[in-house]
């Protein structure tokens, strides 16, 4: 029996608008764009197998340290937060733009309850391509020498889909915050990620304040050579910094709801 | 009247409820209350129509006053919308939706299960005649078919205040009359309407009661028949998409009620100047079927013209 006299309950309203969320993300160009972006390192592993098939003496870097960039300096600092930028940003935008959030704002649904079922959406999304894909390039490098090197790097390729989800919900939390904050959040956020998180590569205390040094301090593996294994300095506790990720990922989530809960977004229509 | 003889409270109460944008008043000091049955409001583009339905739908915050639905604040009050549909002015839809799956989807936020969503969808659809449709993509939808289907999803939880914003504008003569006998009919159910329209003969045939609304402020409440009155001396201006349009022009350049016939929009469209509105309207039905009209609209030139004349009074 419905009770009219409230609002919808707010996972009953915000599994509604995930669902309508769900199926606009999935069939999007935006979506397609992403996966490309975020499938590419497949490729590029199949291509590194091609070659050491063909070429066996060719000085190639090993696997698992390609493997280790891969996850570390293309999706995780690249990537991901990419398509953070442009999916999180626009959950609310693209129904603005569109002129449909006058739909789901004159229904008895919360608007927290809204933010959260787009939110999720994005998240399942972006998780539903970005996981795969690490999974993939996993196992075609890490079976480059030999299906003996798989098995012990398991619990690595188990926590780099941790971070992965982490980065994606951290980044997108960030995301959607600028998204309900700022009219054109894209600059904003492109100046977030390649200004204020490169100092994740400064000393001291300084990469504590980007999102970028936590979630590299959650990545276990480390790749052999020097030069690269300095991409990895500054490794901070990986218990702090899965709190840190957390609580932060929280704060702009409720402070994104929130603003999206007083905003008029009527006027921008 | 309630038992013990007060009437019972209005479903949607302005009270001195003002909307300004920066500097620009849109809204400005408006105490109305609106009773049930059907009550248009009138008023030429950019009087604030769509601000007043903007209010009390809950989309804007009153910058001064109160704007009370169902007896509780229209903005920030969710649960009311179990009890009120709006049919938006603006052509917005989720374009992949069909127009069931869209009606489905709206039905969903207010509560229903799946299978109460279909049955109430496709009620709703029929009501408004695109069952037939109902399957096909909104995005392949004519322009008077995503009209009916935006006015679909708001009947279709059977609200007690319906907010229709401009809800026949380009439609065919056909629906258009279709439309205006729906809204009748749900008006003498006794649910709340409030139909804007910048056209008075649209306002007209589905209700006597009118808001008249100019520079933000209500200038007028009450019968249409005294507007109407003013508006005879003014030339009433439709413009109509046909598929023959100059089947059309010959059709109708020859009726006593025309006074000029004109074409534009690369011969698509006609624009017909008429004296007498109410029989050109009643005539028009079977020149437009056998011309193909597919698209009409009224410029609001001529009520603008009245509302000069009624603030200079």
């Amino acid at each position: 029996m419905r009770d009219t006299s409230r609002p919808l309950p707010f996972a009953t309203g915000a599994r509604a608008v995930f669902d309508l969320s769900l199926e606009g993300m999935v069939w999007s160009r935006r979506t397609l764009l992403m996966g490309l972006l975020i499938g590419l390192p497949a490729l590029v592993a199949v291509g590194y197998r091609v070659v050491l098939a063909t070429q066996p003496r060719a000085e190639l870097l090993p696997p698992s340290d390609l493997y280790a960039v891969i996850v570390a300096v293309y999706w995780v600092r690249n990537v991901l937060p990419l398509a953070a930028l442009f999916f999180a940003t626009a959950l609310v935008a693209d129904e603005v733009e569109g002129k449909t959030l006058t739909y789901l704002v004159t229904r008895p649904l919360t608007r927290p309850s809204i933010f959260a079922g787009k939110f999720v959406a994005y998240v399942a999304t972006t998780i539903s391509l970005a996981l795969p894909a690490v999974v993939l390039t996993f196992f075609i490098l890490m079976s480059a020498r030999g299906v003996s090197f798989v098995s012990p790097a398991v619990p690595d390729l188990l926590r780099d889909l941790g971070v992965t989800a982490l980065a994606l919900v951290a980044y997108g939390a960030l995301f959607a915050l600028l998204g309900v904050l700022l009219k054109r959040p894209v600059i904003p956020g492109l100046l977030f990620l390649y200004g204020w998180e490169l100092l994740a590569n400064l000393p001291g205390y300084l990469p504590r304040v980007t999102l970028t040094a936590w979630l590299r301090s959650l990545i276990h593996h480390r790749p052999a050579e020097e030069g690269l294994a300095g991409l990895f300095q500054q490794v901070l506790p990986a218990g702090q910094s899965l709190a840190v990720l957390v609580g932060v990922s929280a704060v702009f989530l409720a402070a994104a709801a929130w603003i999206f809960s007083t905003r008029e977004y009527v006027l921008d229509q | 009247m309630s038992a013990n003889g007060t009437p019972p409270p209005a479903s949607l109460a302005f009270t001195r409820a003002s909307r300004w944008y920066g500097p620009v008043i849109a809204l400005n000091d408006v105490t109305v209350s609106v009773p049930s049955g059907v009550t248009g409001l009138l008023g030429p583009n950019g009087a604030g129509k769509s601000t007043f339905l903007k209010l009390a739908a809950g989309q804007l915050r009153p910058s001064q006053g109160k704007v009370q639905l169902l007896g509780r604040p229209a903005w920030g009050s969710p649960e009311i919308f179990h009890r009120v549909g709006l049919c938006p002015e603006t052509d917005a839809f989720w374009e992949s939706l069909t127009g069931l799956q869209f009606v489905t989807t709206l039905l969903r936020f207010t509560g229903y299960d799946e299978a109460e969503c279909r049955h109430r969808a496709e009620n709703a659809l029929h009501q408004v005649e695109l069952l037939d449709a109902k399957d096909r993509k909104i995005g392949g939808y004519s322009k008077g078919m995503r009209q009916r289907v935006k006015l679909a999803q708001s009947i279709a939880h059977e609200p007690e205040v319906l907010l229709l914003d401009e809800p026949v504008s380009g439609m065919d003569p056909v629906n258009r009359r279709r439309v205006i006998d729906l809204v009748r009919k749900l008006g003498r159910e006794g649910k709340t309407i409030v139909v804007s329209s910048h056209i008075l003969y649209e306002v007209e045939a589905m209700t006597k009661r009118v808001l008249l609304v100019h520079n933000g402020r209500i200038l007028a409440e009450g019968d249409v028949r005294e507007i109407r009155d003013l508006l005879d001396e003014h030339p009433h201006t439709v413009a109509l998409r046909a598929r023959e349009p100059r089947r059309l022009a010959s059709a109708i350049v020859g009726w006593p009620n025309v006074l000029s016939v004109t074409f534009g929009g690369e011969g698509e469209w006609v624009t017909v100047e008429t004296a007498r509105p109410d029989e050109f309207y009643g005539a028009l039905h079977a020149a437009a079927l056998e011309s193909g009209v597919v698209e009409m609209y009224s410029p609001d030139e001529n009520l603008e013209s009245v509302f000069k004349y009624l603030v200079a009074r």
